[in-house]
């Protein structure tokens, strides 16, 4: 009988092991389940690195500033099936001289794809391939300040996630993925990027996250452009600290902050989000 | 930025491949001996097709210094115990390797089946004994359920309706914590006996859905105070842990008492005893029971219990059930029959035939045919999640899966754990909280 109420000892853990989460990342979202994460965030750069990795400071007056509200969608298709689909929308102030300012706003480039959990490892880490197409929902030849590459384009990304191992921590979360996005031009670009997060529990209700992203962007096209999303041949990384509390079972929110200290070509940027998590 | 950047994501893969890694261990639990026999099974959950070839993957470590030569062989029989085939080869290992064969066993019909895997060697015998099964949502078996089944089980349902319940909730301060209230709940039951169980509530939040939980054979339940988004409720049934004031009988006793006499057989008010639990879930929405969302739980005699809950009372509104006692009593009888040793229930059973002249094995079945919960599967209409242990010897996987198989729900799956006995493992929780979150689209 005492193997009965070994049962029972199990049941106390599979509540507690369920992680917190920023995004879903490689977490299956479960089948008829929704969720919905709107995110703004905010983005700016005054200095560049040039191609050596050196900061180069910008001319006083000038920079690029951008405000993005992305809009989330998954849905649980089946236990092992996603359809995950984000839509951004950008306002850009790209000041390039004094008193020479490019405006523009309006949809970025949507992503929609599927994801499918390859392995579960005993339910507590899951390791899931997501392949998404890129839509760019703008005419890129009417924008002054383009709000993406204005190309269709393929994401294929590994995802691995799940429960920080015992021994590294008694509670927490990781997400690692890696994904190959191509642009369908003749410049491209092909980029490869790689995000790792962890994430701790603080309280039961509050969480701290640290994102970390290398970016890795190729293309003929080598010229300097201060419009991140317009920018073809660039890398940089970027750490993200984020700070989430979670309201109630169907809505969280999380606050971070972000900078990026090494680039080449690219932006000396920082900005900072906020985002809600709404399940449904 | 380069080394920074390597440096980043080398920590990362670092981390994940040992998150792999320990993910791996998890799954193995290491094995120690001078010679050390592992039987995999093809399929994971040792469940084969009758049209497919039974294979094992065994693995031989001699963790000696000696050259060992031998045999190793593999004996199959059926529930009953009747050999179907035995087989042997040469076994030549050196000292300190491994070794790895494989088995292929011809397609079987329908039904479960023992192998046992044997090593011999001059110093050293070990036998590792495994069940597969063949075809399992294909098993079925003869129901005896007497033509007034159904009349018994609602007359005892008047009965017990008649008694008034008297619920009283008590507070337990002593037993709270900043994130959940206890509260002690106790209520007449059929044939008016007190029982009593544990009422815990989240304090974070308004409006729960519950999980029912029934006890297994004389086992105390406790306030669970690990369900977070879940109000949990524990039923002692009587002569279960504080449900104990008239009924206090120890294991060798319980399930026969008054068994020659089935309108006053104990799980006659114990089955009476689940509804009543439910009554009160019913009766106190004001506590934050999302009465549209109870799942009642148990395991072995709970799983049984669990089972006759949702089969008599339409209001649960999903099943969990583990390994459950008592399934198809009379395939289970004559199971027991082929045990080297005998195990609970049938100890009990044959403890107490032995005991009382005239007690006959017909005279078992006519009171058992009114409890057996195969009896009960066909009016199961809500969605069953049911797990088994196939090495289980109380409550045999052929009996489990003749009690699936007759569950009139059509939203049924069943999780298969080939190594357990009388258990499941820590995967099937994790997957059974999935599957609740997904039924009650739980965020």
């Amino acid at each position: 009988m005492k193997k009965i109420i070994t049962f029972f000892l199990f049941t106390c853990l599979f509540f507690v092991l369920m992680p917190p989460l920023k995004t879903f990342a490689g977490f299956p979202i479960g089948k008829y389940r929704n969720v919905i994460v709107p995110t703004f965030s905010y983005y700016h750069q005054k200095d560049r690195f040039d191609d050596k990795d050196n900061v180069i400071k910008g001319a006083p007056g000038t920079g690029f500033t951008s405000y993005s509200a992305n809009l989330y969608i998954g849905y649980g298709i089946s236990r092992r099936l996603d359809f995950i689909a984000i839509i951004p929308y950008l306002y850009q102030q790209n000041v390039i001289a004094p008193g020479n300012t490019l405006i523009d706003a309006g949809l970025g480039d949507m992503t929609v794809g599927l994801s499918y959990n390859l392995v579960n490892f005993n339910y507590i880490r899951f390791l899931s391939i997501g392949v998404s197409g890129i839509v760019p929902l703008y005419k890129s030849s009417n924008g002054i300040s383009p709000l993406g590459l204005g190309n269709y384009g393929t994401e294929v990304k590994l995802m691995y996630c799940g429960n920080l191992p015992k021994d590294v921590a008694s509670k927490g979360y990781f997400n690692a993925e890696f994904a190959y996005r191509k642009y369908y031009d003749s410049q491209g670009p092909d980029q490869i990027s790689f995000t790792g997060t962890v994430g701790y529990p603080i309280t039961k209700h509050n969480q701290l996250s640290l994102d970390i992203l290398l970016f890795r962007s190729f293309s003929s096209n080598k010229t300097f452009n201060s419009n991140i999303f317009a920018a073809h041949d660039y890398s940089f990384f970027k750490p993200q600290l984020n700070f989430g509390h979670t309201f109630t079972r169907k809505f969280s929110m999380f606050v971070g902050g972000f900078y990026v200290p090494f680039g080449v070509n690219t932006g000396v940027g920082y900005g900072s989000s906020v985002l809600a998590v709404i399940k449904l | 930025m380069k080394r920074i950047s390597y440096l980043i994501i080398l920590s990362f893969i670092m981390l994940s491949a040992f998150s792999l890694k320990v993910a791996a261990q998890e799954e193995e639990t290491e094995e120690t001996g001078d010679i050390v026999l592992k039987a995999v099974p093809q399929n994971k959950n040792a469940l084969f097709k009758d049209y497919e070839e039974v294979k094992y993957k065994l693995q031989i470590r001699n963790n000696t210094n000696e050259f060992q030569k031998g045999t190793i062989s593999y004996l199959i029989t059926t529930d009953e115990g009747k050999k179907i085939a035995l087989s042997s080869f040469p076994l030549s290992i050196k000292g300190k390797a491994d070794k790895e064969l494989i088995i292929k066993v011809p397609p079987r019909s329908t039904g479960f089946y023992r192998i046992n895997f044997m090593v011999n060697l001059p110093d050293y015998d070990d036998t590792v004994r495994r069940v597969f099964g063949v075809n399992p949502e294909q098993i079925t078996s003869q129901l005896y359920k007497p033509a007034d089944f159904d009349a018994f089980w609602k007359q005892s349902r008047e009965q017990l309706a008649k008694v008034v319940p008297s619920y009283r909730v008590l507070e337990r301060k002593d037993l709270s914590t900043d994130e959940k209230k206890v509260y002690a709940v106790e209520m007449h039951s059929y044939g008016n006996l007190v029982i009593r169980g544990w009422l815990v509530i989240p304090r974070d939040g308004k409006n729960f859905p519950v999980h029912y939980r029934v006890p297994g054979y004389v086992v105390t339940l406790k306030p669970n105070m690990d369900n977070d988004d879940f109000i949990a409720f524990d039923l002692n049934v009587r002569g279960n842990g504080n449900s104990q004031d008239i009924i206090n009988i120890g294991t060798d006793n319980y399930s026969v008492v008054n068994i020659e006499n089935k309108d006053k057989y104990i799980y006659r008010g114990v089955y009476m005893d689940c509804l009543r639990g439910l009554d009160f879930l019913y009766s106190h929405p004001n506590l934050g029971i999302d009465t549209s969302k109870i799942f009642v739980e148990g395991g072995s005699q709970g799983g049984s219990l669990a089972l006759i809950t949702a089969a008599l009372d339409k209001r649960v509104k999903l099943l969990t059930i583990q390994v459950p006692l008592y399934a198809d009593i009379h395939d289970n009888y004559s199971i027991s029959e082929s045990y080297e040793r005998q195990v609970f229930p049938f100890k009990v059973f044959r403890k107490y035939q032995s005991q009382h002249a005239g007690f006959t094995w017909d005279k078992f079945y006519s009171t058992w045919d009114y409890y057996d919960p195969q009896n009960f599967a066909q009016m199961v209409k809500c969605p069953v999640l049911m797990g088994i242990g196939l090495l289980d010897q109380f409550c045999p996987p052929r009996c489990s899966m003749a009690l699936y198989n007759h569950i009139s729900s059509t939203n049924k799956e069943f999780v298969c754990v080939p190594n357990s006995t009388h258990e499941v493992n820590f995967n099937y929780f994790m997957f059974q909280n999935l599957w609740l979150r997904e039924k009650f689209r739980i965020p």
